[in-house]
C-alpha cells in the first residue's frame, strides 16, 4: 500500500513540530552546540539546525538507551532494605531527522531489548517514541548504508520520512504511528504528486550510486564466524587503542555496565553504556580476561557486529554503516575494511 | 538519588554552609582539639576528616565532597617545615594550589575552597579559620550546581575571538613526497639490518585524506609508508609497549618534534630506555586541518625534533638532527587568546561553558588512549575499589574524569593535543591543559617537555614556593 506523501514547505514542518511542542511532545533533533552537531530536545522549532547537516556527531540512541539511567533505588532503614523500581518518564518523543541509517539502528536495539526478553523501561520509552527520519541527500565519505543493507532513503524503522526537494520537502507517513502524529496538521497541507515521489527516487539513486563500498558477500557472516582463528586479527587489531569511541558514536551497540551510585545507606543501581573494547569490559573478578589484547577486544567487535547478530537475526546485519566510527576512531580502525579483508582471505582459502 | 534531593530541597529553606575540612592528623587536627578543650565558640559547620598528612590530599577527595553535597572544603596541615613526615604538606601545598588555580578556571567559586597551616598549638587560630571559612562560603551560597550549568540558559556556544592567520603556508606535495621516499628507503634498510625490528609511521587510511598509524616489520611493507600534513597521530603512544613485546633489535618510530616531546616523559618517568627505540625525525612544517594550521603548530620553532636519531630530509635520510637552516615563521598560540577570553568572563559564564563540555563527554577515554604519558596499566577509571571516578555517564562523573585526567597529567603533560582532536564531543581538552602548563611554568619555571632528568614539579618542591594558605 501505497502511504500518504505531502509537498510541504520548510516553514510547514517548522510549524508542525513547534505544533507537537505545544501539544507536550518532547522534540528531539539535531541542534548544533559548540560547533558539533548532535541530537537534544528542542524548545522550539526554531533550534533546529540542518544547513549543512551530514549526519550528528554521535546517533540519537541514548533517548532510547540513555548513557546512564536508574534501574532502581534502595535505602537502609534499620534491618530493612527498601527498594523502589525505577520507572522512566512517560513523556511522548519525536525523534526528528535521524538519517536512515540511525532509523534502522532503531530496529536493531529493539532486536535487543525487546526481543525474547522485553526491557520494560526501554519498551515503555520505545512505544512512545515515533521517529521522523530525514532522507540523504548526499553522502559522506564514510558512509556505507549501502554495503550493509541499507538505503540513503530506507524506511526501516522510520514513522515517518521527510526528504529534502531543492526549496521544497516531501513527507511520507510510512507507519500508523506516523499517520497519527501528523493527523490534523496533515489536512492543510497538498499531496505530494508522482513527480515528487519521482524526484525523490531519483535524488535516492543518485546517493546510492555516489557511494564508495561495495555490499558484503551473502555468506560474510558464516565466513567470519569460521575466522575466529585466523592470525590476521591480529594485524587487523594491532593500532587499537582500546577506547570506547566506536561502541559509544554506534546507533546500535547496546553494551552496557551496571553500578551502584550511593552509599551504604541509600543510593541508585544505574545501568550506563559500556564498550568491548575496554579491557574491563570481560575482565574477571580473578584477574583473568578471556580477551586480553586489543586484537582480540576488536575481533569481538566486528564478529558481533558482521557475524553473530547476523546469524542470530535473519542475516541482518547489526551494523548499520553510518561510518561514525571509521570516521572518529584516532587511529582510523574501519570496521568495513576488516571486514573486507578477513572475507576475502577466507574466500582464498576456502 | 531523588530521595536525597528531596532531602536537600527541604534543608534549604534554612541553609547552613556543609564545609568538609580535610586535616591532619599531628598539627591540624590537634590544633582543632585544642580549640574545642580551650572552649573556643566557633562556627558549627566544619566536619572533620582526619588524614594521616595533607601530603595523602588527592585533588580526588575534593571533588568528591563537593559530589556529595559540601558547599566548601579546608584543607589544613602543619606550617611549613613542621610535617610529621618532613615534606608532605609543600608537596601538597604545590598540587593543591594547582588544582585550585584549575578550579577557578572550571569557574569553582574561589570562595569554596581553601587551604591552611594550623599547628597543634593554635587552636585559636582554628577557630578563627573556621568562622573564616563559613563566613565565605555562606557568602557563595549553596553549591547546588556541581556536575550541572548554574544557570538554565546555558545552551547554545560560545563565541571565541577569531583566531590570527596561519603563520606559514602548507608543505608542499613535492616535499612531501621526497620526505615519504626517504622514509621508506631508511626503514626498508634499518628493518633489513636488523636494527629496528618494527618501525612505527603513517599510512593511508581507508577515508580520503586520511592517515593512520602503522606497523612495519618488514622491508617490503616500508612502501606503505607515508608522509605529509595530515600526520597527527603521535605514534609514541605505541612507544612502551612496543618496546616491551620486541624480542630482538629496537622499535623504530617516525616523529614530529611535538610527538617526540612526550618521550621526554616516558624517559622521565623510567618507562622506555634510550637504547630501546629509534627516533626518525621528519621535518614538519606543521600539521593542517580542515585547510588550517592546527593551533599548537602556531609557536612551534622546532622543525625536527632534537632528540632524533635520525632525520628524514628532502635531500636524503642523516644521521642525527638535520634543520634546513631556513626561517621559520611563527605566531603566538592562539590558545593563549582563547584562555584569556575564558578568563575575563565571570566564574559562573566560565562554569556554564565548562559543564556544557563535560556534559557531552561520552566516558570513552580515547583521552586517555592517545595519551603517552597515561601509560599506566590499570587507570583511576578503571579501579572500583574504591569507586574514585562514578562510571555513571552523568555531570558529576563526567567532571570529576575530566579534572582528574587533566590533574594527573598536570606537569607531565607536553601539548601534543592529541586527547583534544580525538575527543568525539569536542572537549576542549588542550585548554585544560594548557591553563595548568601556565600556572605550573609561572609558579615553578618547570616545563615538561625540555629536559629528561628534570624531577616533575609535583612530585618535588621548594621551600618558598608560592604559598596562598591562610
Amino acid at each position: 500500500m501505497e502511504m500518504k506523501g505531502w509537498r510541504l514547505a520548510e516553514k510547514e514542518w517548522r510549524e508542525w513540530l513547534e505544533a507537537l511542542a505545544r501539544a507536550g511532545k518532547r522534540i528531539i533533533a539535531p541542534v548544533k552546540e559548540d560547533g558539533i552537531v548532535l541530537f537534544r530536545p528542542v524548545a522550539s522549532a526554531a533550534e533546529i539546525s540542518l544547513a549543512d547537516y551530514g549526519n550528528s556527531r554521535w546517533s540519537s540512541k541514548e533517548f532510547l538507551f540513555p548513557r546512564t539511567e536508574p534501574l532502581f533505588s534502595y535505602r537502609f532503614q534499620g534491618d530493612e532494605v527498601n527498594l523502589e523500581e525505577a520507572s522512566s518518564e512517560g513523556t511522548e518523543q519525536v525523534l526528528f531527522g535521524l538519517r536512515p541509517c540511525d532509523a534502522v539502528g532503531v530496529v536493531r536495539l529493539d532486536d535487543i531489548f525487546l526481543g525474547e526478553e522485553e526491557d520494560p523501561l526501554y519498551a515503555q520509552r520505545r512505544r512512545l517514541t515515533t521517529v521522523v527520519s530525514l532522507a540523504c541527500d548526499k553522502s559522506q565519505a564514510e558512509c556505507f548504508c549501502t554495503a550493509v543493507g541499507g538505503s540513503p532513503a530506507g524506511v526501516e524503522g522510520s514513522d515517518l520520512q521527510l526528504v529534502r526537494l531543492g526549496e521544497a520537502w516531501l513527507l511520507r507517513a510510512l507507519t500508523q504511528k506516523g499517520e497519527a502524529l501528523v493527523r490534523g496538521a496533515a489536512a492543510k497541507w497538498s499531496p505530494a504528486s508522482d513527480k515528487d515521489r519521482k524526484e525523490a527516487q531519483a535524488q535516492r539513486l543518485a546517493v546510492e550510486q555516489g557511494m564508495r563500498r561495495n555490499p558484503l558477500l551473502v555468506e560474510s557472516a558464516q565466513l567470519l564466524e569460521r575466522s575466529f582463528n585466523h592470525p590476521a586479527w591480529e594485524s587487523v587489531g594491532q593500532r587499537c587503542l582500546s577506547c570506547g569511541i566506536c561502541a559509544y558514536v554506534c546507533p546500535s551497540c547496546s553494551c552496557f555496565d551496571m553500578n551502584d551510585e550511593g552509599n551504604a545507606w541509600c543510593g541508585v543501581r544505574c545501568r550506563s553504556w559500556d564498550s568491548c573494547t575496554f579491557a574491563q569490559f570481560t575482565r574477571h573478578a580473578s584477574g583473568h580476561n578471556p580477551r586480553p589484547t586489543q586484537a582480540s577486544r576488536y575481533r569481538q567487535r566486528v564478529l558481533h557486529k558482521f557475524a553473530y547478530f547476523p546469524l542470530q537475526h535473519q542475516e541482518r546485519s547489526m551494523c548499520v554503516g553510518c561510518g561514525r566510527c571509521v570516521k572518529l576512531c584516532p587511529v582510523g580502525m574501519d570496521i568495513y575494511g576488516a571486514v573486507e579483508r578477513i572475507v576475502s582471505m577466507k574466500v582464498q582459502n576456502v | 538519588m531523588q530521595q536525597l534531593s528531596e532531602q536537600g530541597k527541604a534543608a534549604e529553606k534554612e541553609w547552613e554552609p556543609r564545609i568538609v575540612a580535610l586535616v591532619c592528623n599531628w598539627c591540624t587536627y590537634a590544633g582543632a582539639d585544642m580549640a574545642g578543650t580551650t572552649r573556643r565558640i566557633y562556627a558549627p559547620n566544619v566536619r572533620l576528616v582526619r588524614l594521616l598528612c595533607t601530603g595523602r590530599v588527592d585533588p580526588l577527595f575534593i571533588i568528591k565532597t563537593f559530589e556529595h553535597g559540601a558547599d566548601g572544603v579546608v584543607v589544613s596541615g602543619c606550617h611549613p617545615g613542621d610535617c610529621h613526615y618532613v615534606q608532605g604538606n609543600l608537596l601538597s601545598r604545590r598540587r593543591l594550589s594547582l588544582f585550585r588555580a584549575l578550579m577557578d578556571f572550571l569557574g569553582l567559586d574561589n570562595r569554596r575552597l581553601h587551604f591552611a597551616w594550623v599547628s597543634a598549638s593554635e587552636g585559636i587560630k582554628w577557630s578563627k579559620i573556621v568562622d573564616q571559612v563559613t563566613a565565605a562560603v555562606r557568602e557563595a551560597g549553596p553549591l547546588t550546581h556541581w556536575g550541572k550549568p548554574a544557570t538554565t540558559h546555558s545552551s547554545g556556544s560560545l563565541l571565541f575571538p577569531d583566531p590570527a592567520g596561519d603563520p606559514r603556508p602548507a608543505p608542499s606535495p613535492e616535499e612531501n613526497e621526497s620526505i615519504a621516499a626517504h622514509l621508506k628507503k631508511s626503514v626498508a634498510s634499518l628493518l633489513s639490518e636488523g636494527e629496528v625490528s618494527v618501525v612505527i609511521g603513517y599510512s593511508a587510511g581507508s577515508l580520503p585524506g586520511q592517515m593512520v598509524p602503522a606497523f612495519v616489520t618488514n622491508p617490503e611493507e616500508a612502501s606503505l609508508l607515508a608522509w605529509n600534513e595530515r600526520c597527527a597521530n603521535n605514534l609514541t603512544v605505541y612507544l612502551p609497549q612496543a618496546v616491551k613485546r620486541r624480542d630482538k633489535g629496537k622499535v623504530g618510530v617516525v616523529v614530529k618534534s611535538c610527538d617526540a616531546k612526550a618521550v621526554v616523559g616516558l624517559l622521565r618517568e623510567n618507562q622506555i630506555k634510550r637504547d630501546e627505540f629509534l627516533l626518525l625525525g621528519v621535518p614538519c612544517a606543521g600539521l593542517w586541518e580542515n585547510g588550517r594550521l592546527a593551533p599548537k603548530c602556531f609557536a612551534c620553532l622546532e622543525e625536527v625534533s632534537p632528540l632524533a636519531d635520525w632525520t628524514i630530509a628532502p635531500d636524503g635520510a642523516k644521521k642525527g638532527v638535520v634543520t634546513s637552516g631556513k626561517e621559520r615563521p611563527v605566531a603566538v598560540d592562539p590558545r593563549e587568546d582563547e584562555i584569556a577570553f575564558l578568563e575575563s568572563l565571570s566564574a559562573e559564564e566560565r562554569w556554564d561553558y565548562w559543564q556544557r563540555q563535560f556534559s557531552r563527554c561520552l566516558r570513552c577515554y580515547a583521552c586517555q588512549a592517545v595519551c603517552t604519558l597515561c601509560y599506566c596499566a590499570t587507570c583511576i577509571w578503571e579501579r572500583h575499589r574504591p569507586q574514585w571516578i562514578p562510571t555513571t555517564i552523568d555531570g558529576k562523573g563526567n567532571t570529576a574524569w575530566n579534572v582528574t585526567r587533566a590533574m594527573h597529567l598536570a606537569g607531565r603533560c607536553v601539548g601534543c593535543d592529541e586527547c583534544a582532536r580525538v575527543c568525539p564531543a569536542d572537549i576542549r581538552l588542550d585548554l585544560l591543559n594548557r591553563r595548568l602548563s601556565q600556572e605550573i611554568d609561572k609558579r615553578f619555571h618547570y616545563r615538561s617537555d625540555v629536559d629528561p632528568e628534570a624531577a616533575p614539579p609535583l612530585t618535588t618542591f621548594r621551600p618558598d614556593d608560592p604559598d596562598e594558605f591562610l
